[in-house]
């Protein structure tokens, strides 16, 4: 039988209130979970020592990156229990690609590649999730992403191996795509080094890296610019040619000074030498006087606008992140400023030029006047292996006609054939070339004789295939031997292009000083300022 | 007739359930299988989450996950069918939650909790199985104050207790570790319970006066302020503020509802208050949880770490969540253990974290609804101590986690990961369930059957009467 309750049913309403009070605890925990998750959500995600996004990021697998010649640049492996991190990033290649994948990090972030195609490799764009979703259904899941650079791992190990240490780059594309096939420059770095290390180590390396002379971190050739010297003369006859006040039939008189508007400082060709003649020979031989009258001729604003029209001034539309943009110097007032605007006419003064942006001037007047997109990435795969995007070669300017292209390639055939280049660029199996050499003299007032030394080309010069960029950075001359670009450069020029024509050249070719100047007609005039 | 007959069926009492009875186990089937498939799901997804791919022993899993949960309900069906339907899907939803968390942070831990499942659900059934009668357990309350006295002293036992983060509150033995206080707590609610229930009148008298406060007879109190005091300075020895603090919950509620005066409830504030005032100015560790709690960015690489990082996770999770497996709860330290809650909070984000919550509210509902149905004083006292364990520890927790209180630290029911806690937790609920069926029962919801053992006992005392009336002798045992 039920009990009654003896006199004592008021026990139910303390139960009631203790329901009450619970009930109460429970709504401030459901309010504080609101303040923590809603209101201060967007201020405790944005904290500096607050790494959830992030990791979150770094704890996804992430496909890898291979090269157009089929090799592993990078890739991740799954680490064992217990580690801070599920994945170990790896770069087989070790700095050989460096610039190019960048490297991916939890502290100190990633660059390149890694960085530009974070997203495809981890799966995350939106066509891998719905792909992943249809997957799934069909029991194959995962939705990591494979990068396939336009770069081929055995360029890259020409243009190192040509490169033999010195401070500089290679860069190849191809002219009519943009395709960046190789690209290197020293210094650079070995990813391994840090990615995997302790927090303490990888920031010390980071940090010495950083410190280090010329930044080993960046990639110098789409980063960093400097100054072209002669290379830029491409730029000015092109402008020139466009503009109509210059034709082959143009001849030049044979000075060894010329004194420009506002000054009475004379410009002066490369040794002081005497130099002139037919549009022909003073661009194969490289007098500086006439690409100073050009420049001055134009004025400022068809050189301002004309060098626009090669995109020089705009970042270069490379498919990594930071690129750098080449410069034709402070345009204000140029105008009060001509003997400035006929030095820039050939390369010197405040003009400066990323090296790769110079392969695609030589891949302009290759291409027939259209300068395309570069790009580090031909094409994105899903997990199955299935095309998610194949880079469409896009053109970005067009500063030539197709007849004053031309032109320009008759120049810089006749530049390789009998001119600043012919020492040293004629390719194996006698193959067209076309060329421009550079010596840009950085005028440091303590240290005259350092110079860059610059070759742009393009072969086969009738069906051009590859247009290269050499510079090696802050050569020293010596009373013996000049730095000039053609000797310098152009045997890398050379190697380079003969292992991608015809596969030869991978044997040593380049010794790092000739030791005779070779002989030629130019010998005077060798070289350029 | 002899009054042997009233025990078989008595004229009143229904002879079949009621409708609302049956509906119960209806209900109880119904969410214990939506619980398992909420547990399943969230296990797959979670699985999908963090590897990309459908754990292999899928089935496997959601077969002995059913099992489980299938056996618990049928021990419900035989043994309890009259108790409420709700108690046992909540406390399997929490545990399937708290052991898809546990599985996705650590892979073995989660091999033994899936062990320590098997065994609390055991644990629970035996407990249904033995204790038929709530009321039986009043009769052994001192053997559960020396009990639970015993548990809560073992791990200061030399060769015995192991410090663990600082807390001395585990006993080794051999191959096993486990808590004692997460027992300690349900034979302390036991012995209040049956304590109280049968002194509360002359509790509630207050003859003694101290000024203008009316207080008890010292004579009838002292055996709880023993009780409760004993465990507090246990528990300070094993610097276990959680637990203390639950303690002391514990016992200021039961007084209070029992006595029917809100004074207790006033008394045990300040009491608490004073204590810990007392305990932050005298230990260094109390200092610290304070410290942390009102500027956990003081020192946010050490000691306020854990919180931070938690709270980080929760602002990571947001409303929906960053996605089952796709958050980093592993950043918080224990988050398998204390923080368990931080880590559903981060991945289920506000929307799960609520649903976890108003499991908790829902659990302390149907516990304290039973207290209220209940018209024995022991048994609504048992169920309101039952209830509040388990309601206050989950708000003490999860207030600590989410910065609310101090933290102090101590497992979430049914979610954490830990034997003992999950044990215990299933023994406090079948004890709920046992009450809650009983009290049906009386309600005449459904017949009072004899128990088992009553039923035994029914049949030799009737072998008792008919031997002795053929003998003529007088009946012992019958009064």
């Amino acid at each position: 039988m039920a009990c009654p309750s003896r006199g004592w049913p008021d026990v139910n309403r303390q139960i009631r209130q203790l329901a009450v009070g619970i009930m109460a605890c429970y709504v401030v925990l459901f309010v504080a979970l609101n303040y923590w998750q809603v209101g201060r959500k967007q201020e405790l995600d944005a904290r500096f020592d607050n790494t959830r996004q992030v990791l979150r990021e770094f704890n996804k697998p992430r496909g890898p990156i291979i090269t157009a010649d089929g090799q592993v640049a990078a890739v991740s492996f799954p680490t064992a229990p217990g580690e801070p991190y599920n994945y170990r990033r790896e770069y087989p290649t070790g700095d050989l690609l460096a610039d190019i994948t960048g490297y991916y990090t939890f502290a100190f972030g990633s660059t390149q590649v890694e960085r530009s195609y974070g997203d495809v490799l981890t799966g995350s764009t939106a066509e891998q999730q719905v792909r992943a979703l249809g997957d799934l259904l069909g029991g194959d899941v995962g939705t990591t992403g494979t990068v396939e650079l336009a770069v081929r791992k055995d360029a890259q190990e020409v243009a190192k191996f040509l490169l033999g240490g010195r401070t500089g780059s290679i860069t190849v594309i191809e002219p009519a795509t943009g395709a960046i096939r190789a690209m290197y420059s020293n210094p650079t770095y070995d990813p391994n080094t840090f990615v995997d290390a302790d927090f303490e180590v990888a920031q010390q390396i980071i940090t010495d890296l950083q410190n280090a002379d010329g930044n080993p971190l960046l990639a110098q050739a789409y980063q960093e610019r400097y100054m072209p010297g002669s290379t830029f003369k491409v730029v000015t006859t092109g402008i020139a040619l466009e503009s109509g006040i210059l034709g082959l039939d143009n001849s030049f008189p044979n000075e060894r000074e010329w004194v420009p508007p506002q000054t009475n400082d004379p410009i002066q060709n490369y040794n002081g030498s005497l130099c002139g003649g037919d549009l022909a020979t003073v661009f194969a031989r490289s007098c500086n006087i006439p690409f100073a009258q050009l420049a001055t001729l134009l004025g400022p604003d068809a050189m301002v606008a004309g060098t626009a029209a090669w995109g020089i001034g705009e970042e270069i539309p490379i498919d990594l992140p930071r690129p750098a943009a080449s410069t034709f110097g402070n345009t204000a007032n140029l105008a009060q400023e001509l003997p400035l605007l006929a030095i820039r006419g050939f390369g010197q003064s405040e003009v400066q030029m990323v090296p790769l942006h110079l392969a695609m001037v030589a891949g302009t007047v290759a291409n027939g006047g259209q300068m395309m997109q570069p790009y580090a990435v031909q094409a994105t795969y899903d997990q199955a292996g299935r095309v998610l995007d194949r880079t469409e070669p896009e053109v970005w300017k067009t500063p030539l006609s197709p007849t004053n292209a031309g032109i320009m390639t008759q120049l810089m055939i006749g530049v390789a054939e009998r001119g600043t280049a012919s020492c040293c660029i004629a390719l194996e199996g006698g193959i067209p070339v076309a060329a421009k050499t550079g010596t840009a003299q950085l005028g440091d007032p303590s240290n005259l004789d350092l110079s860059h030394a610059w070759i742009i080309a393009f072969a086969p010069a009738d069906n051009p295939q590859y247009a290269v960029s050499v510079v090696l950075t802050d050569v020293q001359s010596t009373p013996d031997v000049a730095v000039t670009g053609g000797r310098l450069a152009g045997p890398l020029a050379k190697g380079m292009l003969d292992y991608l024509l015809t596969g030869a050249g991978s044997q040593p070719i380049a010794p790092t000083q000739p030791t005779e100047p070779p002989i030629t007609e130019s010998t005077d005039v060798d070289g350029d300022t | 007739m002899s009054d042997v007959t009233t025990f078989a069926a008595p004229a009143s009492e229904p002879t079949v359930d009621s409708r609302l009875a049956r509906s119960r186990r209806t209900t109880e089937l119904t969410l214990v299988f939506m619980a398992a498939v909420i547990t399943g799901t969230a296990y797959t997804v979670t699985a999908l989450g963090t590897n990309a791919e459908i754990p292999p022993g899928i089935i496997v899993f959601v077969a002995i996950l059913l099992g489980l949960l299938l056996c618990a309900h049928v021990m419900v069906r035989l043994v309890a069918r009259g108790a409420d339907g709700t108690m046992l899907p909540l406390a399997a939803l929490l545990h399937g939650i708290g052991f898809v968390m546990i599985a996705r942070l650590d892979d073995e831990l989660a091999g033994l909790q899936a062990t320590w499942s098997l065994i609390a659900i055991g644990s629970f059934v035996l407990t249904l199985l033995v204790v038929q009668r709530a009321t039986d357990l009043a009769r052994y309350s001192w053997l559960f104050f020396f009990g639970g006295a015993f548990l809560l002293l073992l791990p200061l036992a030399p060769g015995l207790g192991v410090n663990i983060n600082g807390a001395r509150i585990w006993v080794s033995l051999g191959p096993i570790n486990f808590q004692p206080g997460e027992f300690a707590k349900i034979a302390l609610a036991i012995f209040f319970a049956s304590y109280l229930a049968d002194r509360r009148e002359l509790i509630a008298a207050s003859t003694w006066r101290v000024g203008p406060i009316h207080l008890p007879e010292p004579r009838y109190i002292a055996p709880i302020v023993m009780a409760w005091g004993f465990a507090v300075v246990v528990m300070v020895f094993q610097r276990d503020l959680g637990s203390s603090l639950l303690f002391f919950t514990l016992f200021v509620v039961m007084m209070w509802v029992a006595t029917e005066r809100l004074s207790y409830l006033l008394i045990g504030t300040v009491l608490f208050g004073a204590a810990a005032y007392f305990s932050w100015t005298q230990f260094g560790h109390v200092q610290t949880r304070v410290d942390i709690w009102l500027d956990p960015w003081e020192d946010p690489l050490d000691r306020g770490y854990q919180i931070i990082q938690a709270l980080y996770g929760l602002a990571d999770g947001g409303l929906t969540g960053t996605g089952l497996g796709r958050g980093n709860p592993g950043q918080v330290p224990e988050a398998q253990n204390d923080f368990i809650f931080a880590a559903i909070a981060e991945e289920w984000g506000l929307i799960g974290a609520s649903a976890v919550l108003m499991a908790f509210v829902l659990l302390v509902g149907a516990g304290l609804r039973t207290a209220l149905r209940t018209d024995r004083t022991f048994e609504k006292l048992l169920a309101v101590g039952l209830t509040t364990i388990v309601g206050i520890q989950g708000f003490i927790i999860i207030a600590g986690v989410i910065k609310v209180v101090p933290l102090t630290g101590i497992t979430l029911p049914f979610v954490s990961y830990g034997g003992s806690s999950l044990v215990a937790n299933y023994v406090l609920l079948a004890l709920l369930i046992r009450l809650s069926d009983s009290s049906a029962r009386r309600l005449g919801e459904l017949p009072d059957e004899p128990t088992p053992s009553e039923r035994w006992k029914a049949w030799r005392l009737s072998k008792r009467v008919r031997r002795a009336e053929r003998h003529g002798l007088p009946v012992e045992g019958l009064a």
